[in-house]
């Protein structure tokens, strides 16, 4: 389990990444959704220990980043983003640098190389050097230097970056494959990969944390109105009229019209209720015909763009408004906790008097008790 | 430690830098050696050395430059400052894998050793006073190389940086004779005497040991500046 907490990182006075938390389960396969300096890759690297967050903390299987950093990276394997890689040496060569980095014993290292290798469809490379490779294979040996030696996590940046469209496919079931064994994070701004790949999207923009949920429940939340994409013929211009047969219909839009003639419509409904067939039924008693019909629902991308932009716009000036404001209130508590302080010792200090005074009158009263008692065993 | 030692002394031999710098070494240490012998007629094999800690000051980059710049250029500091090793760890074996390389220019080295004992008779002793003090040098100077690298991304700022202030130590002594005891070439001078004295050994381990533990802070820090 990853738990991140409250974590912000500050590079002066700007926060690349701010105030963000969640919780990343065993097993899990979650993507990192974000535009470019979202702040994903920042908050990778602070979870695998690269770089330091300058507030909060984050705990991986039970153990904090700041302070057990050993037991944290031995059990994280991470594809940093551009494929960094050794290009002096070969592709078998680096993947066993890494298993040596990652230390792993001598007797195992040989064939988690091998597996790793097999596992990213490297053994026909194995003994180039990585310089010479195109990109997707220089992509696949940092992800074999990533999976090397079985980490129970896995955080790659952008894995499919630049690959062609077979190599995406490839990777893609591969990742889907570390899903028994592993907790995968991945980031992407692809978004029809992450839908296609995660159980858990994190949406992530401008340093903090924006959404959290499945990918369907956030197509599902982002729906509104049933939205139907239509291309008909329709010699007679007829089809306009059908919204006074059908009452749902709360508009019809002409997109354009096509080099055969038919005609393309965006239909919008009022509820969430199916009207295709109605529409069919209609249209030919009307006489338009129906060439395509599809059902338009909200697409992860939808969902992405709506709630990115439904966002408020912080100005740098509002961010150092509220900064400041925050400032204030501290020192308001700092003050308002310094005069109360002040009133408990004040307080502390006059009941102490008045006890001192009390004991100091008990002690007269006994005195003169014991002197008359003297006196009176004098008289006696 | 051993994991880096070896792929970083391995990377010395496979990028031509390791090669070129004891090629490099050797070429001008003989030129030395025909322009002392026959201009001078001096057959002493520790004052070449004096000659061979000057060529050590200007190529010493060579080695050392690339150590750190090169990795986070590259971004594969990321593999190394992510996975278990400790950064003391990779620190020391990116320099002993750079003494290493020393260790087998100086090696080389005895050639021209084994050439003048065919025609004269130099002092085994001596030469071995030499070499050793000649060894302790240059793993300062790797030291301070592998710091400066340390610092910056750029290989060209950390080569000028590492001359500049190897030039600096070797030259301001004479104008300010209050900062003697930082020239290391002076300090190594003694050596080629056939002098091996506790001070001197402890210069040279000191500032090894001061600019390999600064380098490991530099790393520690980087943490939470980057």
């Amino acid at each position: 389990m990853i738990e991140v907490k409250n974590v912000s990182k500050k590079y002066g006075k700007f926060y690349a990444v701010r105030d963000i938390s969640f919780t990343i389960k065993d097993g899990e396969i979650v993507g990192f959704l974000g535009r470019n300096g979202a702040g994903k890759s920042t908050t990778m690297n602070m979870i695998t220990g690269f770089i330091e967050p300058t507030e909060g903390s984050i705990i991986v299987n039970g153990y904090d980043v700041d302070r057990k950093p050993k037991k944290v990276k031995e059990q994280i394997g991470y594809m940093p983003e551009g494929t960094p890689l050794y290009y002096d040496l070969t592709v078998k060569e680096f993947v066993t640098y890494m298993a040596d980095l990652k230390l792993l014993p001598r007797k195992e290292r040989k064939t988690a190389v091998k597996k790793a290798i097999e596992e990213t469809g490297l053994e026909k490379v194995q003994n180039k050097l990585t310089k010479n490779l195109s990109r997707g294979y220089k992509q696949r040996v940092s992800m074999a230097g990533a999976i090397v030696g079985d980490p129970k996590i896995l955080i790659l940046d952008e894995p499919t970056v630049g690959l062609d469209p077979k190599q995406v496919i490839e990777i893609r079931e591969l990742i889907k494959s570390f899903r028994k064994n592993h907790t995968v994070i991945l980031s992407s701004h692809i978004l029809s990969e992450v839908s296609q790949i995660c159980e858990k999207v994190i949406i992530i923009d401008k340093g903090e944390v924006v959404a959290v949920d499945t990918p369907n429940n956030l197509e599902k939340e982002t729906t509104e109105n049933n939205v139907l994409r239509l291309t008909v013929e329709d010699e007679n211009d007829k089809f306009e009229t059908i919204k006074e047969y059908i009452s749902n219909i709360k508009e019809i839009k002409f997109v354009t019209k096509n080099d055969d003639k038919s005609k393309e419509y965006i239909v919008e409904t009022n509820s969430n209720e199916d009207i295709r067939k109605e529409m069919f039924s209609k249209c030919a008693e009307l006489g338009v015909v129906i060439l395509e019909m599809k059902k338009d629902t909200a697409s992860l991308e939808d969902a992405f763009i709506k709630i990115v932009e439904d966002r408020p716009e912080y100005s740098e000036k509002e961010i150092e408004k509220q900064e400041y404001e925050k400032e204030l209130e501290d020192l308001r508590k700092e003050i308002t906790e310094k005069k109360e302080a002040k009133e408990f010792k004040k307080q502390a200090k006059k009941e102490e008097k008045a006890r001192k005074k009390a004991a100091k009158e008990e002690q007269k009263a006994s005195k003169e008790a014991s002197k008359e008692e003297n006196q009176e065993g004098g008289d006696k | 430690m051993l994991a880096i030692l070896k792929k970083e002394f391995k990377s010395y031999l496979l990028s031509p830098i390791g090669y070129i710098f004891v090629g490099l070494f050797l070429l001008m240490f003989s030129i030395f050696f025909m322009v002392t012998i026959f201009n001078y007629s001096v057959l002493n094999f520790e004052y070449l050395f004096i000659n061979g800690a000057t060529i050590l000051t200007f190529i010493t980059p060579v080695l050392t430059m690339r150590m750190f710049s090169e990795e986070r250029r590259n971004g594969t500091e990321q593999l190394i400052l992510t996975s278990p090793r400790s950064i003391t760890s990779v620190v020391l074996g990116k320099f002993f894998a750079a003494a290493l390389i020393m260790l087998i220019t100086e090696a080389c080295t005895l050639m021209y050793f084994a050439i003048l004992k065919y025609f004269g008779d130099p002092s085994l002793m001596v030469a071995l006073s030499t070499l050793g003090g000649f060894f302790l040098l240059a793993l300062a100077y790797i030291s301070f190389g592998m710091f400066a690298s340390s610092l910056t991304e750029n290989q060209i700022v950390a080569c000028v940086l590492t001359i500049g202030v190897f030039i600096a130590m070797w030259f301001l002594p004479n104008m300010l004779p209050a900062l003697s005891p930082f020239s290391l070439i002076n300090i190594f001078d003694k050596f080629t005497q056939g002098i091996i004295s506790i001070k001197e050994i402890i210069t040279f381990v000191t500032f090894t040991i001061l600019f390999v533990l600064l380098t490991i802070i530099v790393l520690q820090r980087r943490k939470s500046v980057k």
